[in-house]
């Protein structure tokens, strides 16, 4: 008798149980994952492929395909009505499904410029090099998807952790594993400050959902100064990641220690993943703040030019450029702040910086990727006097490098002018005049060194004894470069056709 | 009395965290940071989370534990002299301040907030159901991405650590190659 009835209330459980299932499965989850999925089983099938025989022929294949059906699966979900899966965890909508494609073709380009980069024993870990890159994408997809801090913030260390030990890949060098090191303990450490925000954020509202917390925001929850600590310190943490003023000192040597095309995919995947998730989640922050965070931006616009403008290394120089752009971006989130956190200017907002990283993915990603190219003629070539008379030699490259030294400089008819003039007219828009003008002339800054690697390629003489060395460009390489000035100019001389995709 | 009890324990959690850091010696570190989880799984146990309190003692006390005594008995680190006094090393080391932003800001934060918390958002269930299946019912329901792709990230985390890690075809070995390089300046 007993039994029977502790056998119907099993039954009745597991029915409980299905019907959640169904539940939290309901609503295409798995189509709006598949960004995500798609990327996670190339690196699984990575790992399967490096312990067959004979399987590294099939390493190029299953890095393309993922990255592509990634991009693909991405591309389909552009236009789709914005929709909350599994539970609320996860997000889709057109612009988490353009930051998945950014970061596909980010990482596809990066991956390309990578090949022949690396020498010798290195090539034996090649399998394991793209099973990281693959997952630090995923990671990246995960981030701006995220529904919920603890999505988020897995998300952010599936990307983080990866990058760590690609960061230290070339680990006979000292500057590479500096570069590890100094990334792991301080992005360990910006780790530590978002879960202890997240936590204080959980003890004042009950809650980590983003919808939730954004509905619980509007009321006194704001006001309430553990939410507000809480607030502070997990934005901390995300600036560390976006390379923000106080938070950018690592910047530098991390990008200049790691192997090219690894920096190429941090320059522009991980910023552009934090900032996919700062702008949904800006109500964190009160309006008050609009103050700090444009100061914040200006102040890291002035620290990534002026430091750039003493760098004669060229990789340290776009670092230092990156920071800048950080900072750029970081003004729309002051836009969305004084606005009191206004829909329409959020959405305003995110297509801005969507166009804004793209512009920036395209140039930032040619640009480096270039460098990787010109790297294995010798390290020389990475520093401005290897660059001299680099036109007489390579007039092709020196012209695709100079086109994105314009872009990042931001000079009309490339991607870089529109992203930055996009943002300045949202700054207007909001009456922050003074901000923009500030922002526009710290970018003047900027043009310094940008024309100063132009004018050394096109104007200077050759270095002695700099003929002999050419190594060869690859096919593959050629025609990323050439997608990359495609996108630069695409996105320069008709912006409105990639913004009416977003719509 | 719960609460009394809470407040010691969190008492010892934090003395202990604060052992690790101060301590001269890796290995009474090492213990203090034991008397840290052990407190920190008395805490869960006191608050009813009967499977993280034991998850904690074996995950960490245990298994954590036990690397880090080995890392630290293998790289013989009991001996080392510093000539600084401890206090001055952790002005210098940025250590301390940095914990007393953290403890400041805790602590202000929990002040101002006059014990103003949010109620916890309980998982609603009749009573019938234990600890371990409330949390794989959240585990496989709601929180199902995370779980999994925790999973995606300790694999990614494992294959990076090996990458640094392992030993190329040849038997030579890079790490060691620069150590026995970098041993002078180290040291």
């Amino acid at each position: 008798m007993i039994a029977s009835i502790m056998i119907q209330e099993a039954a009745q459980a597991t029915t409980e149980l299905q019907a959640q299932f169904n539940d939290v499965f309901s609503g295409g989850a798995a189509a709006a994952l598949m960004p995500f999925t798609a990327l996670a089983v190339g690196a699984l099938l990575m790992l399967l492929v490096d312990i067959i025989k004979g399987g590294a022929k099939l390493r190029p294949v299953v890095v393309i395909a993922s990255l592509l059906t990634s991009a693909f699966c991405a591309w389909n979900q552009i236009g789709e009505p914005a929709s909350a899966v599994l539970g609320g965890t996860y997000l889709v909508s057109s612009a988490t499904a353009a930051f998945s494609l950014i970061f596909a073709i980010g990482a596809l380009f990066a991956w390309v410029y990578g090949i022949g980069y690396y020498e010798g024993k290195l090539q034996e870990f090649r399998g394991e090099h793209d099973m990281l890159m693959l997952s630090a994408t995923a990671g990246m997809i995960l981030m701006v998807g995220a529904g919920d801090l603890l999505v988020f913030f897995i998300g952010l260390e599936i990307l983080s952790l990866p990058l760590y030990s690609l960061a230290a890949f070339r680990r006979a060098r000292h500057d590479s594993i500096e570069a590890g090191l100094k990334y792991f303990l301080l992005g360990a450490f910006a780790a530590a400050f978002f879960l202890f925000g997240a936590a204080l954020i959980y003890t004042a509202t009950g809650t980590v959902n983003l919808a939730e917390l954004a509905s619980l925001y509007q009321g006194e929850v704001a006001q309430s100064p553990i939410a507000l600590i809480g607030g502070a310190l997990l934005m901390a943490g995300i600036f560390f990641k976006v390379s923000v003023f106080p938070f950018h000192l690592w910047v530098p040597d991390v990008y200049q220690g790691s192997p090219t095309p690894i920096t190429t995919l941090m320059a522009t995947g991980t910023k552009a993943a934090a900032f996919g998730f700062l702008i949904p989640a800006s109500f964190l922050l009160p309006p008050a703040a609009t103050g700090i965070i444009a100061a914040i931006a200006l102040l890291t616009m002035a620290a990534g030019n002026l430091g750039a403008l003493v760098q004669t290394n060229v990789k340290r120089m776009l670092a230092y450029s990156g920071i800048a752009h950080a900072g750029t971006v970081m003004l729309v989130m002051a836009v969305i702040l004084a606005s009191g956190g206004d829909s329409d200017v959020r959405d305003e907002s995110m297509n801005a910086t969507l166009f804004y990283m793209a512009a920036y993915l395209f140039t930032s990603t040619g640009a480096f990727g270039l460098l990787a190219m010109l790297e294995r003629e010798g390290e020389h070539m990475l520093t401005l006097n290897g660059l001299r008379g680099l036109a007489r030699r390579r007039p092709a490259v020196a012209g695709a490098m100079t086109l994105f030294m314009l872009s990042l400089g931001g000079i009309p008819a490339t991607g870089g002018f529109m992203g930055k003039l996009y943002v300045f007219m949202l700054l207007v828009k909001q009456d922050m005049i003074a901000v923009a003008i500030l922002g526009a002339l710290l970018s003047v800054i900027a043009l310094g060194y940008y024309l100063r690697i132009i004018v050394t390629m096109w104007m200077e003489p050759l270095g002695e004894g700099e003929e002999a060395k050419l190594a060869p460009v690859t096919l593959p390489a050629s025609i990323v470069t050439g997608l990359c000035v495609a996108g630069v100019l695409v996105m320069g001389l008709m912006p409105g056709w990639l913004l009416g995709l977003l719509g | 009395m719960a609460s009394l009890l809470f407040y010691a324990l969190s008492a010892i959690a934090v003395l202990c965290a604060l052992g690790v850091v101060i301590s001269r010696n890796p290995m009474q570190s090492v213990l203090n940071l034991l008397g840290s989880f052990v407190a920190v799984a008395a805490i869960y146990l006191l608050a009813g989370f009967q499977f993280l309190a034991a998850a904690q003692i074996l995950v960490y006390a245990g298994a954590i534990m036990v690397l880090f005594i080995f890392v630290v008995m293998l790289l013989n680190l009991t001996d080392r002299e510093e000539s600084q006094s401890v206090w001055m090393g952790l002005f210098n080391g940025r250590i301390l301040g940095s914990l007393a932003v953290f403890a400041g800001l805790t602590v202000s934060g929990l002040i101002a907030a006059n014990g103003n918390f949010a109620p916890v958002d309980t998982i609603s269930h009749d009573g019938n159901l234990d600890n371990m299946t409330l949390l794989a019912e959240v585990l496989f329901s709601k929180y199902m991405l995370p779980f999994e792709a925790a999973s995606l990230l300790l694999l990614a985390t494992l294959v990076g650590v090996m990458l640094l890690a392992k030993r190329e075809r040849n038997g030579e070995r890079h790490g060691a190659q620069l150590s026995s390089q970098d041993g002078g300046s180290e040291a």
